[in-house]
């Protein structure tokens, strides 16, 4: 097992606001990282410098071996250039809270687009992977349907396929379920303990405690843009260390 | 009854008139509205001040007023001789140019951010995320408002009257003041009023195409 992302020295400030707070993280292949923590804890903020939807003040992130983010000592976080950055952003695949399917295109439109346009698989080849991925989220009955048509649940599971399709090395969730009835979790979260089954890298966002606890290899507490204790979900759990940890968990249970 | 029939024909012609200009207008200024669009949220300052100018310019002044700006003092200052229907052409164009820019822009904005986040973590890249992403959902947005100056621009063609071009209006105006009778106005009135109808059923069709994707089935 070896790391295929590093991140160290991590830090962001939104104006004055010190959003992430000298951390490191790292996740190794195949395993599957929640991040929990109350709200406005920095958890989405760390997710999103990973594909640089959010740009890091200072500190290095390597994916898969890339360094895509570095900084010199003293100085400010320095990226590499445009398009090697978009080779490194299209080796991950996010899912959103809010889906953020296209809404102008069927289901399988949407998932076989970035795969066409981005790596220029032939179109029938892209087809039949959709049509693999839309089959494994349960979601191939409804390839035809546009976004509107389908319910939360089921836009979240086609959202998940998109992400697939790029077959990225690590695959973000941002907090996959907090958007829909909580009936219709069940549905997302089954497919999202599949794929870690099947040894996907996964980091997810997530205020899920039920999921973490099952399905994750690796629980990571977040608290006021620190990265605040980690640990299997087992020791995270069970035996809680800092202050902040009990508290949260117990307000968690709580609600 | 007859003396209708001795009116129409000239009618007609300007009509037919009045509906090329509808049409050039409307096939040069719906693509020009696009890069003004894009202009007025470029990144880069100057771009964006000539496009905001340009807007402000054309919006903020009578139409009436551009066309004789274009029509006698753009070529007396030039020493050029531009004839009434390429002046009527150029004026509507650039005044339909800024209305239409204003419209897509607001398209632009009103596409959620989230569809952009989503573009930018599949690997897409700018121009592909704006012409495959952006610009189809904007565009069902931004139908309803171009329709609608659309159907202005039927009725802003009878300004062309004022530079001498012989469209509808003006012919109808020199058969009222000919004959002492107000009927060719009726009769105008009555052809305008055919165009918009028709004009109206023609774009309810394209909306209602465009709508495809978001009607639910149930």
């Amino acid at each position: 097992m070896s790391a295929i992302l590093e991140m160290k020295n991590i830090n962001k400030y939104f104006g004055d606001f010190h959003a992430l707070k000298d951390i490191d993280f790292s996740v190794e292949e195949g395993e599957t990282v929640a991040i929990i923590g109350p709200s406005g804890s920095g958890k989405s903020t760390l997710l999103r410098c990973i594909n640089c939807l959010t740009r890091i003040s200072s500190g290095s992130i390597s994916l898969n071996g890339t360094t895509f983010v570095d900084t010199p000592s003293g100085g400010e976080a320095k990226y590499i250039p445009d398009k090697a950055l978009k080779q490194v952003i299209s080796e991950t695949g996010m899912v959103f809270q809010h889906f953020n399917l296209f809404p102008h295109m069927t289901v399988l439109d949407n998932v076989t687009y970035a795969p066409i346009k981005v790596k220029k698989v032939p179109k029938d080849k892209a087809v039949a992977r959709a049509e693999e991925l839309l089959n494994l989220v349960g979601m191939l009955d409804h390839k035809d349907q546009y976004p509107q048509m389908i319910s939360g649940g089921q836009k979240q599971r086609v959202a998940i396929a998109r992400g697939l399709a790029m077959d990225p090395t690590i695959m973000l969730f941002d907090e996959p379920t907090s958007a829909l009835d909580p009936e219709i979790t069940g549905e997302v979260l089954s497919v999202m303990k599949n794929l870690a089954e099947q040894r996907v890298t996964m980091i997810v966002v997530t205020h899920e405690m039920g999921f973490a606890r099952e399905v994750a290899d690796r629980v990571v507490f977040m608290n006021q843009g620190e990265l605040t204790e980690s640990g299997t979900s087992e020791q995270i759990f069970t035996n809680p260390q800092s202050k902040r940890l009990q508290d949260f968990l117990s307000s968690m249970i709580r609600a | 009854m007859s003396y209708i029939a001795e009116i129409l024909p000239p009618l007609l012609q300007g009509a037919v008139v009045s509906v090329e200009l509808f049409i050039i207008t409307l096939v040069l200024a719906l693509p020009l509205g696009l890069p003004f669009a894009f202009g007025e949220m470029s990144r880069f300052r100057p771009v964006r001040w000539i496009c905001k100018i340009f807007v402000f310019v054309f919006r903020g002044t009578p139409l009436m007023l551009q066309l004789f700006f274009f029509y006698f003092f753009f070529p007396l200052v030039l020493n050029i001789d531009i004839p009434a229907f390429p002046a009527a052409i150029l004026t509507f164009v650039l005044n339909y140019a800024a209305y239409f820019a204003e419209i897509y822009r607001g398209g632009i904005l009103s596409i959620d951010q989230g569809q952009y986040e989503a573009a930018h973590s599949l690997g897409l890249s700018r121009a592909q995320t704006t012409f495959g992403i952006i610009v189809p959902q904007a565009m069902r947005v931004v139908l309803p408002p171009v329709s609608n100056e659309a159907i202005t621009l039927v009725k802003d063609t009878a300004l062309a009257s004022v530079i001498s071009m012989s469209e509808m209006m003006r012919v109808s105006e020199g058969i009222v003041n000919r004959d002492y009778n107000l009927t060719a106005y009726v009769v105008a009135a009555a052809i305008y009023l055919l165009f918009t109808f028709l004009l109206t059923l023609v774009l309810n069709h394209i909306e209602a195409r465009f709508s495809t994707y978001t009607r639910r089935e149930n």
